[in-house]
């Protein structure tokens, strides 16, 4: 039992730590919250949906199909309503401000187009089970947390043993320094914007086949999730994105299954580990970072 | 004739929630709890009144006040954070309690509050009992309607006058350079924290009395009512109306009220002119609107005032 929870709540999880993963790296390069990042998603899950359910492709290429959308989206996310207030310097508030409102357009105009209502969502996936002793482990479930897994693994070489990746470490750490050694910060930031889109579309994707359904308004619950997620595992910080989004998908699997009289709570769980997060321990919990409190 | 009285009622409840967020952004924090302390104030202003069969006049401070009191410990423990964190812990706050209001079985669940006594219905009743017809030529629902929406604007004046005149005070000077710089602010002595929670609780009550209200001007409440759309819908009223003078909001939420009567009909179309303005005016005019600088100009141009160059231009958003 004990076991089986773990592996629903580690599935789960993999998609709050992807989508998690996405804030935290454009929050490392240019210091603000894409408020959209859950419309980013949500469109990815779309994206793949159409691919499979009105074209009648695989898996595969959905997840790609997802990915390259989302990853344009945040292309035109960082030109619409990022580039041009860092030209004009205006307050950090400001970024916050846009990129709600450009959420909030996404999210109608799918509505518009879509509908509000869910729209089933069926991969051809075997529906063997697998058995490891008390274990069952879903085809779905093997490939949401594989899928997961492998990408998280893919981004971690990629930061630190690619050139991009050295180069989006730096523009992080200083842009004006990456800048002085020659490092193309406003190439860079596009890049970032659209990876971190990129792996919010396979997210997407990968909730709308664990679910077998997708909605034009499912951006807004994970995307919420997602900035918990990041709060609780440090601003700017990959490593704790990932541990932040299984530790959420685990606490959320637990509270369903041992605390059955809350399971109407699960969608508050990771808000209440927020604000224990946030007075006990700002920094979050593996952020080293001591300068949170002070205004940016 | 009932129905622009409505709107207008509406606009006013609006420009009270506009003037919420106005307060907090004053001293240079974004919430998005406001909605929140809407919830609080809607559910408590119905439960006192259908539960306890309190009147309207005591239910809708009283949700206010609740709406306040959570305010301080939230903001306590939040406003030492950067203005990011606070987005997403209000944002996260405003969420939690539509799914508590979603589970509890007094708050109705999903299924929200019925049956909350209306003020337009009572005042009727009571109007009913002391005249024999209504004055102006009006029918009584219709003179009933009148004076809901002279209440409402009362209320909105009242917090208008208010903010204003604590904006001229130590308090609203404190707001402006907390916002201004912070760790300038604090230099000089200020108790920035205090400060802030000063601004993010008079926010949540003026949001708790505009729930209250809300709930006793339709017959119904729900959770839905209350979640992240309503949360940005207050941020796009100062956004567009201005958010350095405590007129923008008001003209921001009169506006943008207006705009989404129009538009009735296509829920989803609202929401993209809504985002989309949020987008542009970010752009275009940080400041919205209305900004200090235009006052002190017609001031000056009328002769009224003091005859000096407009203030710096404020941090806006």
């Amino acid at each position: 039992m004990f076991l089986q929870q773990l592996l629903n709540g580690l599935t789960q999880g993999g998609t709050y730590a992807l989508i998690a993963i996405g804030y935290t790296l454009i929050f490392g390069v240019l210091e603000i919250i894409n408020m959209a990042h859950g419309e980013v998603f949500m469109i990815g899950a779309m994206v793949g949906y159409a691919l499979v359910m009105l074209l009648g492709w695989g898996l595969v290429p959905a997840l790609l199909g997802g990915m390259i959308g989302a990853a344009l989206l945040g292309a035109v996310l960082e030109f619409t309503a990022l580039r041009a207030l860092r030209r004009k310097g205006v307050s950090n508030l400001a970024p916050l401000i846009s990129t709600i409102g450009l959420g909030m357009v996404l999210q109608n105009l799918m509505i518009r187009f879509a509908g509000a209502e869910p729209l089933p969502f069926r991969v051809p996936l075997s529906s063997g089970v697998l058995k490891l002793g008390p274990l069952q482990a879903t085809a779905t479930q093997l490939v949401v947390l594989g899928v997961s897994l492998v990408l998280m693994i893919l981004l971690q070489w990629t930061l630190s043993r690619t050139g991009l990746g050295r180069a989006v470490r730096a523009v992080s750490e200083n842009a004006e320094t990456a800048a002085l050694l020659g490092v193309n910060v406003s190439g860079i930031v596009l890049a970032t914007v659209m990876l971190a889109s990129a792996l919010g579309g396979a997210a997407g994707v990968l909730v709308g086949v664990s679910f077998v359904s997708v909605s034009a308004v499912m951006g807004l619950g994970y995307g919420l999730k997602g900035l918990a997620v990041i709060i609780l595992g440090g601003l700017g910080n990959v490593s704790g994105a990932v541990a932040g989004g299984l530790l959420i998908g685990v606490l959320e699997a637990m509270t369903v299954a041992y605390g059955e009289a809350f399971s109407g709570y699960k969608d508050a769980v990771a808000f209440i580990f927020l604000f224990l997060i946030l007075v006990v321990r700002p920094q979050g919990l593996f952020g080293q970072n001591a300068a949170v409190t002070r205004r940016s | 004739m009932s129905y622009y009285l409505q709107v207008a009622t509406f606009i006013c409840i609006s420009g009270i929630l506009g003037l919420s967020v106005y307060l907090v952004l004053s001293t240079g924090q974004l919430t998005l709890g406001n909605a929140g302390f809407m919830l609080l104030g809607g559910y408590t202003a119905g439960l006192l009144a259908i539960r306890l069969g309190w009147p309207i006049w005591l239910t809708v401070p009283a949700g206010g006040l609740l709406a306040a009191v959570v305010a301080v410990p939230l903001g306590a423990a939040t406003l030492r954070l950067r203005g990011v964190y606070l987005a997403i812990a209000t944002l996260g706050f405003t969420q939690s309690l539509v799914v508590i209001a979603n589970n509890l079985t007094i708050t109705g669940g999903a299924l929200g509050l019925k049956d909350i006594p209306n003020l337009a219905a009572r005042l009727q009743r009571f109007l009913r009992g002391v005249l024999a017809e209504a004055p102006l030529g009006l029918t009584m629902a219709q003179f009933a309607n009148l004076l809901v929406l002279l209440i409402s604007a009362a209320l909105l004046g009242l917090a208008y006058w208010l903010i204003v005149r604590q904006g001229k005070s130590r308090v609203g000077r404190a707001f402006t350079a907390i916002r201004t710089d912070e760790v300038a602010a604090s230099a000089m002595g200020i108790n920035t924290t205090y400060y802030k929670v000063l601004a993010f609780a008079q926010g949540a009550f003026l949001a708790g009395v505009a729930g209250g209200m809300m709930a006793h001007l339709t017959y119904f409440i729900g959770p839905n009512d209350f979640g992240f759309s309503r949360a940005v819908e207050m941020l796009v009223f100062v956004v567009v109306g201005g958010t350095a003078v405590p007129a923008g909001p008001v003209l921001g939420a009169a506006l943008l009220r207006a705009l989404s009567e129009y538009l009735r009909e296509a829920k989803d179309l609202r929401l993209i002119v809504y985002g989309g303005l949020m987008m542009l005016m970010v752009l275009v005019r940080p400041q919205g609107l209305l900004t200090p600088g235009m006052f002190a100009g017609w001031r000056r141009r009328l002769g009224l005032g003091p005859r000096r160059p407009a203030p710096g231009k404020g941090a806006g958003a």
